[in-house]
Order: structure tokens, then sequence, then C-alpha cells
């Protein structure tokens, strides 16, 4: 009989090691050909070795197992490993997908492995293409993807470059091809065009109410309008107030 | 002003007669004094049949013109006013017994309206300012409740907080890590779990006290690292560099720890090939500061910020104020620098 392959990827060296010394005690035919740290090394060895089994850890630097899994398609078996992903668990039982839980208890791990040996000795069945599933599954998850909109703004102050969350942002005035950003604290000078700025601002939190001004909504305590038809905002713990041109007046009537 | 009349209600009703008969004792009072009236007796009975029949009406313009226009309020009370003073002159010269007719021939009805309007207007200006003071009153407890609600917010987001550290992910790894070293290294195995304990141990208990020490918080911090050491192996090393001259200063718990656990969860495990983390202290006469710093894949300006550092930061507004701060800042020549100021007071540290 053909020998059967696995790889182990895990960016925890104890972790791999323990999985294989486990591996060996309940299926000690089984033949470890690689070790992955990361996702990257993964994906090169699934391709260099053509294993017939895959255990991939969840959590990995650069390429997450799951990533991992979308990408090999059907090439070879595929078990998640993972220490603790709730939703994750759910999905994987969910779709009857195979993974296994540390610390390994060799109970499960027979399972696992006795499934596996019957899919790859006694039947021909291929290898599940999890790609479908795993993307089904990425989407259901919380959204852990990153938001569609500015949340940081890198502000110069001296010599060091500072984070500076938007929401703590008063307003941003044009000057030139810069921006100067006004919170609490201070001014400080970015290198981004209002222009470009505004397209990259939550439209619901940022206010455009001038060519040259954007505010931060919930810092605005008070909008009056002057004889000519243009606003002044008063804005929250700040002595400056802001024009509203009147091509920009109409945010406000909605209120 | 509010041209709407405040809600009227029984106790307001009660209070206005009974301010409404104190002032006419004085007004009583006031006249015999001029000699005004056919002495004290008579003119207290006058003057509050006058004084209860002005505050009545008005007290029924209230009721009935709730929600009329200002000027319509004011001119209903203006009638009110001679309404009730003609009313009260009438029942007052009955009830005291020296009759009608023969009151108006000592006194023409012109001179008691014009009374009647002068007190009227008093009692009037009275009970509408019962009302802005009770009304005011009403605002400060709306303040207090308000502030009331957001320290209870504090309190929770607190509490949300402090749950969060034992990360049941964290938990796991680290116990599977144990239980390898078991098989290979006993020795490494025993002292990864002793680290754990301690802390398990010092993150509990800290949710139960208010404040604990910079030594402290450090001591924990560097179980919290030599538990990533064995976990990440070469790809992380650490360093802390606080002086023993702020190890005894008192410190907000859990403050420095989610930092340090951001710089390795956010900044060095995505990163393959790892890094550095530093976490140093220093102090000078008015601030004490605390850096954590990490080689790791950094901040992009669309990251997530978390609820993690707006925690951070609701926590220490509403410890220090304005005065404590959160900084972050990008990390040369990678990675994220995050950086927590307190207000510092240098000669504390020196009596132990």
């Amino acid at each position: 009989m053909q020998e059967i392959k696995a790889i182990i990827a895990d960016d925890e060296d104890q972790l791999r090691s323990y999985l294989k010394s486990r591996l060996s005690d309940v299926w000690s035919d089984l033949v470890i050909c690689g070790e992955a740290r990361n996702g990257q090394e993964a994906l090169e060895l699934i391709d260099e070795y053509r294993p017939h089994i895959a255990f991939l850890d969840i959590r990995m630097p650069g390429l997450s197992g799951m990533e991992v899994a979308k990408r090999i398609a059907d090439s070879c078996w595929v078990v998640f490993i993972t220490a603790y992903d709730q939703y994750a668990v759910e999905a994987f039982e969910n779709e009857a997908v195979d993974y296994i839980l540390k610390p390994v208890s060799r109970e499960r791990l027979k399972k696992t492995t006795d499934r596996l040996k019957k899919q790859l000795t006694t039947s021909s069945e291929p290898p599940a293409d999890l790609s479908k599933v795993v993307e089904r599954i990425l989407a259901s998850l919380p959204n852990r993807e990153t938001p569609d909109y500015l949340q940081w703004i890198r502000a110069q102050q001296g010599e060091e470059i500072r984070l500076v969350p938007v929401e703590e942002v008063l307003y941003f005035k044009a000057s030139d091809k810069y921006t100067m950003v006004i919170t609490k604290d201070g001014e400080s000078l970015i290198r981004k065009p209002i222009k470009e700025l505004a397209n990259e601002l939550d439209p619901n939190k940022f206010w455009r109410i001038h060519r040259g001004t954007i505010v931060n909504a919930v810092c605005i305590t008070k909008m009056s309008r002057s004889i000519t038809g243009r606003g002044v905002v008063r804005l929250k713990d700040h002595p400056e107030t802001l024009t509203v041109s009147r091509s920009y007046i109409h945010i406000f009537r909605q209120m | 002003m509010d041209p709407k009349f405040a809600e009227i209600n029984r106790r307001h009703v009660l209070k206005a007669f009974s301010y409404t008969a104190l002032f006419n004792i004085a007004i009583a009072i006031f006249l015999t004094f001029l000699e005004f009236g056919g002495g004290f007796m008579e003119t207290f009975i006058i003057t509050q049949c006058i004084g209860m029949s002005i505050c009545a009406c008005i007290l029924l313009v209230h009721f009935l013109f709730k929600s009329a226009k200002f000027f319509i309020q004011m001119a209903a009370i203006f009638i009110a006013m001679i309404i009730g003073s003609v009313l009260g002159t009438l029942l007052g010269t009955i009830a005291s017994g020296i009759g009608t007719s023969i009151f108006f021939q000592k006194y023409s009805l012109l001179q008691m309206i014009i009374l009647g309007i002068v007190f009227g207007s008093i009692i009037s200006y009275f009970i509408v300012s019962r009302e802005t003071i009770s009304a005011t009153k009403t605002l400060i407890q709306e303040e207090r409740i308000k502030r009331l609600i957001s320290e209870k917010k504090a309190v929770e987001s607190n509490l949300r907080f402090l749950q969060a550290q034992i990360e049941p992910h964290f938990l796991f790894n680290t116990l599977s890590n144990i239980v390898s070293l078991l098989e290979t290294d006993l020795e490494k195995g025993k002292y990864m779990l002793e680290d754990l304990i301690h802390y398990l141990r010092t993150s509990l208990s800290k949710t139960r006290s208010d404040t604990t020490t910079i030594g402290q918080e450090m001591e924990m911090i560097r179980s919290y690292m030599n538990i990533f050491k064995v976990r990440m192996g070469n790809r992380l090393q650490y360093q802390v560099d606080v002086p023993d001259t702020i190890e005894n200063i008192p410190f907000p718990p859990m403050l420095i720890q989610p930092l340090v656990e951001n710089a390795i969860k956010h900044g060095l495990e995505p990163k393959i090939e790892g890094g550095k983390v530093f976490i140093s202290g220093k102090e000078n006469e008015e601030i004490l500061r605390l850096e954590i710093a990490d080689t790791g894949v950094g901040l992009y300006e669309e990251s997530d910020p978390g609820t993690g550092l707006s925690n951070i930061r609701e926590r220490l507004q509403s410890i220090y104020g304005d005065k404590g701060r959160l900084i972050l800042e990008d990390n040369r020549p990678c990675g994220l620098k995050a950086i927590i100021e307190v207000p510092h007071a240098r000669d504390k540290s020196d009596h132990r």
C-alpha cells in the first residue's frame, strides 16, 4: 500500500512537535513530510510534497489556516487546528469540516485519523473542495475585516508621528496641498489634500460644511444662520466657530 | 423665557395659597401701620379675602391657559387680578361685617383694583418664580442622573474590560504548550505553569482592587512575556526597563497589560519573523510615563481601533481627567509605540 503523507502547520514549535508525537501514537504509519511555521510555508510544502492530509492551525502569521485551505482547493484533506475560536468551531460543526482542538486529546485525534484512514484507504472519494465552504465560513464570522473608512490620522508632532483616532478630531481645514487637523490638544498638519480625505472619512460622522472644512459631527453643539444665508457652527470645548457655505447648508436642514 | 406655564400640581396650589396667606398678613400689618383702613382685624380679613381670590384666579388662569401664547397668558393674568380684587373686596366687606355700601363710601373700587394689581403681580411673580426654581432643581436632578449614568457606564466598561483579560485563546494555547512540555522538557513546563499561575492570580485579584503598584504590574507583565517567550521562541525578544524608583508608585491595574497584549497580538504575532517588545518607565517632576514599543506590523490608517484602546482612554479620563493620556506613535524603524502619561508627584515615591 502506498504510504500516506501529511504536513503540520502551526506557528508554535512546541505545539507542532506535540501534534506530531500524538499522531505517531494513533497512526504510526503516517509520514509527516513537512512542518510549516506559517501559512506561506504551508502552501509551499503542499506544493512540494503533495501530501494527502494537511493539519492547519487557524491563526498563523501571514496566511491563516483558512486562507491556505481556500487556496489549495481539493489537493488534500484538511484538518483545522484551533485552541479556541468559538465561531469557527460552530461553523466547522455545521459544515462537517474536520477540526481538532488544542491541547489535542488522544481520543479526539483517534476519531479524526480513523475517519481519514477510511477515506484514504477504502474509498476512492477525492478530498472535498473546501474553498467554497471556507469562503462561506469566513463570510459568516463576525466582521474581522478592516473597516472601510479611515480610523487613524498620522500627524507629525515635533519629531514623532502620532496616531490620532479620527473620533478625537474636531475638524479638518484645508491648507494648500496639506490639511490641518484640529483636536482638543492642538493642531497638526497632514500631507493629504482635503479632497482626498473627504473620500476616506465616514460621511455619516464627518460632514463637509465648506470647500475647505470637514467637521466631526458629534462635536457640533449649535448651528445658526447669518442674514447672508451662511451658517455658523459652534463646537464643543472649542472657542473657534466654523463657517458653513451655502452649498452645504442643506446637511443641517434634515435635522 | 418659555411661554408655556409649567405644569401645576396639588403641591403647587397649596404652596401658592400658603405663601399668599403669609403675604396677606404682611400687607395687613403694613396697612395698619399706615393707618389705612379701620383697625388690624378688619384690614386682615379684607386683605386675606382679596389676596386669596387673586391667588385663586391666577391659579385658575394657569390651569386654563396652560398652552396658550405668552401674550394671551399675560392678558388673562391681568384680567384675573382685576376680577380677583373685585371679588375679594366684595367678599371681604361681607366677611368683615362692614357692609359693601359703607366700604365703598370710604374707598373707591379703582383704588382696590390698583392695590389688587400691585399685590397680585407680586403674588403672581412669586408663583412663577417658584416654578422657575423648581424647574432649575429638576435640571440639576437631570444632570445628576446623567452623571450617574455615565459613571455606571464607566464601571460597566471597566468590568467588561477586566473580564476580557483572560482570553480563552491565550489560555488554551498556553495550556497546550504546558501539556507538550510535560513530555519533552519537564523543567521548562514547570516554569511555564508557574508563570501562568502567577499571571492568572494577579490578573484575577486585580479585578477586585482599584490600584496596584507599577512594580506589581510589571511582575505580572514579566510572567505574561515569559509565557509568550516559550510559545513564540526566537520570534519574540523583550526587555523591561523600569527603574526601581517608580516601582512603588500606585497605579491603576490593567492599563499597561492590554497594551503589551496588543503589541504581541496585533504587532508581532501576525509578523512572520516576529520582533521585539520594549517596556520602559520614566518619571519627571510632574509626569509618569510608561512606554510599550514593538517592532511589529504597526497600525494601518484603516486598522480597527478596537475597544481595548478606547477603553484605556476612557479609564484614564475617568481617573485623571485631561491629565491622563494615551498616545500612539509610529515606532522606529517599524511597529507601534504606545505611551501612557499620568500626573505624578515625584516626592511621593521618595517616602517609602
